[in-house]
């Protein structure tokens, strides 16, 4: 198996030298195979989201170096970074951000007119994403009108239209109740077992995390624990993990 | 302890709000100067003595439009405000402040603000007054004299003004905080809006707004036909054809855009088609009055610069801009202020003859000087209903037949002191041998006579008077009171138009001004909530020189489509002039449009910047 996240010992310091400076973090390090589904926990304001934001190429880091799907990240300018970002990531965050102003049939196509796709088969990419998704019958709808846990599918099918190397999500299913929370990560979970889609994801929730193959404990700015599924049923799992946050 | 919170959310939107202090500054600095030039006397009846009633009326209308259109603009101006402060109040409410102590934070914070900008603005207007008179004076070749900025009851008047519509805006500020909930201030941005209107209804508006305009276009071109009706006609059916246009019309144009999946799903058209789509139906107000401002403003500074023409026009009358009767030292030491292109000459012999009743005078002009120097006049003619002048040149066989009006022998009598003297061109044997002083006519023709106006005028004068006071004139004949010259009639006419000039031309850049900042504040306060979208494109790869081009597109078309019906309505509405005035407003239109248009165009840019400075978040 390939990785298609490599982390080599990043870190990030807020604030100018001279002026009030915060190592954020602190030597990060650790790979993602290729269809994995990484689930990252940590305190709040240990540096999910610092460390998130630099995988995606929103912020660099201080030091150390990232590679999707084999190459470096870390050099690249402004307008590599966004068609970076356009091309090999796929995002979905906590409170949707999906543009109010489209349909959510323009949402989802947005990635794909960005890339210069041909018009002719943006609706069919579009098509086969919602089908796989289950939100086939609100295509025409405006964001607004829809409920929260659809946004949210539609976020996803946006981050997955363009079939990206990996998809990012930062706390998706903080704004969602239980029974939507649980709908988006079946389809996540599945998305990765059938699909083969690498799913990187930042939660505090043991049981979002729950849905994970393998969990990065993030502690302070560093790695601190790692613990796997291995075979495990989910509740098992569950179980696991809140030992474990229990422990620190 | 929320006052000081208060300063700090001012403190970090420093920028913005230097934005909207320096357009109240500037809004109360043009009303001061109009007020000014409206009100004061001094400028009234030192430029226009004789249109001045006219005059009156036409400034009190100037007054009554500048006072709507900077309601308008403060209305907008202070949305713009609301917009940036919602959030922090709705915030400090949230945490638990008082509701009153909320609505006197932003009652204090608009009147202040509002105020500072009156006081500064006003100073600003005397200087600007100042300054702006002169050079237009001076540019346009305005006869009007001396003019100071400072007059104290358009300084009343303007601050009373300005004082009560921040003390409306300030009540209504506070209004809005008060009763609106909590929830709806923190989240105005994110408000559903009305998303699906009736179709048909849409259809019909979009046919009847351009069917409305077709009638007010046709009204204005057959204004001579109408009469009286022509303008409650165009103006009714303007009014609604443009908010109907603008509120159907186009938004149908993006729909139909929409529809096209080769245009929409390139770049960020989605987007950007997106964004006009909600923008319009929210703008459709403020679209429809700014183009009717627009072309109000742009027909002003037209129709102002015609007036210039006109004086241009009334000096084509004349062939000869100085005719001199004779000399001495006053008029040769005047002589060297002007720059002379040309001078013709002739000369002539006035005899009395006959005695009585029957006594006239005659003048001897000798005949190789009409043939050879080539003294010229304006003949007047009207042309496609315009006034006409061609330039001919006097011959000696003008002089041969003997019809009782001879538009030559008019003409050429008219260059000399003795208007009602008769004309005879005779050989030069015969003329030699008529006993009478020798007398010379130089006629000039000069180089910048506009600009050099004065200099020009008192060379004419000073060469009457010298005629006049000479020993052997004949006195009760001469006829010299330079009704005829070139310099009266500039006077005369230029005395009547200069004060129209100079309103068409500050009314219009003033409405341009306020017009497209009103425009620019409508833009900016949807600024705030457009930021969360802006930061999501950039997000999932958008470039940022894509966010800004779809930014300037954006904008550009919320500039454009209001300007774009505006010059229509313009175009058709000088129709009304040609009819009313005889002007052919259409000759040097490049002129208006061009000042129109760069002014406007600048707007545009410092708008886009603004705009793109407050969504778009910097890069390290
Ligand atoms: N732009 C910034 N400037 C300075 N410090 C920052 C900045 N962003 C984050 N930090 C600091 O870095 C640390 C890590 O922040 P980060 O947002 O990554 O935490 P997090 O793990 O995502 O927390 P949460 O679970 O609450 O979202 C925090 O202590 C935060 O205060
Ligand atoms: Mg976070």
């Amino acid at each position: 198996m390939s990785e298609v996240v490599q982390v080599q010992n990043i870190t990030k310091t807020y604030g100018k030298k001279g002026e009030k400076q915060y190592q954020a973090l602190k030597g990060v390090s650790f790979d993602v195979e290729r269809g994995e589904f990484v689930g990252i926990m940590g305190a709040s304001g240990s540096g999910k989201t610092t460390l998130l934001n630099i995988l995606s190429t929103l912020d660099q880091p201080t030091t150390g170096n990232v590679y999707i799907n084999g190459r470096d990240i870390t050099g690249l300018n402004k307008n590599q970074m966004a068609d970076f970002r356009g091309q090999e990531i796929g995002f979905i965050f906590q409170d949707f951000n999906l543009l109010e102003n489209l349909t959510n049939r323009e949402n989802i196509a947005l990635p794909l007119s960005l890339q210069n796709v041909k018009s002719s088969q943006i609706n069919p990419k579009v098509d086969k994403i919602v089908k796989r998704l289950g939100i086939d019958h609100i295509l025409n709808k405006y964001p607004a009108e829809i409920s929260g846990g659809q946004k949210q599918r539609v976020a996803a099918a946006r981050a997955l239209v363009h079939e990206p190397a990996i998809l990012y999500g930062d706390e998706p299913t903080g704004a969602l109740d239980s029974k939507s929370a649980t709908e988006l990560l079946e389809t996540m979970k599945g998305l990765n077992e059938n699909d083969r889609v690498s799913i990187l994801m930042v939660t505090h929730d043991p049981y979002s995390a729950s849905y994970a193959s393998r969990i990065l404990f993030i502690k302070d700015g560093k790695i601190g624990k790692e613990i796997k599924k291995d075979g495990k049923s989910r509740e098992e799992f569950y179980q696991e993990i809140i030992a474990e946050l229990g422990r620190r | 302890m929320l006052w000081k919170l208060s300063l700090t959310g001012i403190k970090s939107r420093f920028k913005d709000y230097l934005v909207l202090f320096s357009g109240l500054t500037f809004a109360s600095a043009i009303f001061y100067m109009f007020m000014t030039l409206a009100t004061n006397p001094a400028f009234l009846k030192g430029s226009l003595s004789i249109a001045f009633k006219i005059t009156q009326i036409v400034f009190g209308f100037g007054i009554a439009l500048l006072s709507i259109i900077t309601f308008v603009y403060i209305v907008y101006a202070n949305s713009f405000l609301l917009s940036m402060r919602q959030k922090d109040y709705g915030m400090y409410m949230m945490l638990g402040a008082r509701t009153s102590k909320i609505g006197r934070l932003i009652f204090t914070e608009t009147l202040v603000v509002g105020l500072l900008a009156t006081l500064l603005g006003t100073v600003l207007g005397v200087g600007l007054t100042q300054g702006v008179s002169s050079v237009l004076i001076s540019q346009l070749g305005l006869q009007i004299h001396k003019f100071v900025g400072f007059y104290l009851p358009a300084l009343l008047w303007t601050i009373a003004f300005f004082a009560i519509l921040f003390f409306l805006v300030a009540f209504w500020n506070r209004h809005k905080l008060v009763k609106s909930n909590v929830i709806n201030l923190l989240h105005e941005d994110q408000k559903p809006v009305k998303l699906h209107r009736n179709k048909l209804w849409k259809f019909i508006e979009a046919i009847l707004g351009i069917a409305l305009l077709a009638v007010g276009y046709w009204a204005m071109m057959h204004a001579a036909k109408l009469g009286k009706k022509t303008i409650p006609i165009a103006f009714f059916t303007i009014v609604f054809g443009s908010y109907f246009t603008f509120d159907s019309f186009f938004t149908a144009i993006i729909d139909l855009l929409r529809k096209n999946l080769a245009y929409k799903y390139k770049k960020l058209h989605s987007f950007t088609l997106g964004q006009l789509k909600f923008r319009l139906s929210d703008y459709t107000r403020i679209l429809s009055t700014v183009s009717l401002l627009f072309a109000l403003a742009l027909g002003a500074i037209t129709v102002g610069l015609n007036f210039n023409n006109m004086t241009e026009q009334a000096m084509q009358s004349t062939y000869y801009d100085v005719v001199l009767y004779g000399h001495n030292k006053k008029v040769d030491n005047q002589l060297k202020k002007v720059s002379v292109k040309s001078t013709t000459t002739f000369d002539y012999k006035m005899v009395v003859e006959g005695k009585g009743k029957e006594k006239s005078r005659v003048l001897y002009i000798p005949e190789n000087q009409i043939k050879n120097n080539q003294i010229m006049y304006q003949h007047y003619s009207r042309k496609n209903d315009m006034n006409h002048y061609d330039t001919r040149c006097i011959k000696v066989s003008d002089f041969k037949n003997k019809t009782d009006f001879n538009e030559a022998q008019y003409q050429l009598v008219s260059l000399t002191p003795y208007i009602d003297a008769q004309a005879k061109v005779v050989p030069e044997t015969q003329y030699n041998q008529v006993k009478a002083k020798v007398n010379k006519i130089e006629l000039l023709r000069v180089n910048d006579f506009r600009s050099n106006f004065n200099n020009i005028e008192k060379l004419q004068n000073l060469s009457a008077t010298q005629m006049m006071s000479s020993p052997e004139v004949d006195k009760d004949a001469v006829n010299v009171n330079l009704s005829n010259s070139k310099s009266a009639q500039y006077r005369l006419v230029s005395s009547m138009t200069s004060g129209f000039e100079f309103m068409g031309f500050f009314l219009g850049l003033a409405f341009l001004a306020m017009l497209a900042s009103t425009l620019m504040f409508k833009v900016l306060s949807g600024a705030n909530s457009d930021k969360p979208r802006y930061q999501m494109l950039w997000k999932v790869g958008t470039r940022k020189s894509l966010l800004k081009a779809s930014i300037a597109k954006e904008i550009g078309i919320l500039f454009a489509l209001p300007a774009a019906l505006g010059v229509v309505d313009v175009l058709f509405g000088l129709q009304l002039f040609k009819s009313i005035l005889g002007m052919n407003t259409y000759d040097k239109l490049w002129i208006p449009f061009t000042i129109f248009g760069v002014l406007y165009v600048l707007y545009y840019l410092l708008t886009v910047v603004l705009y793109q400075h407050i969504v778009l978040q910097k890069e390290d």
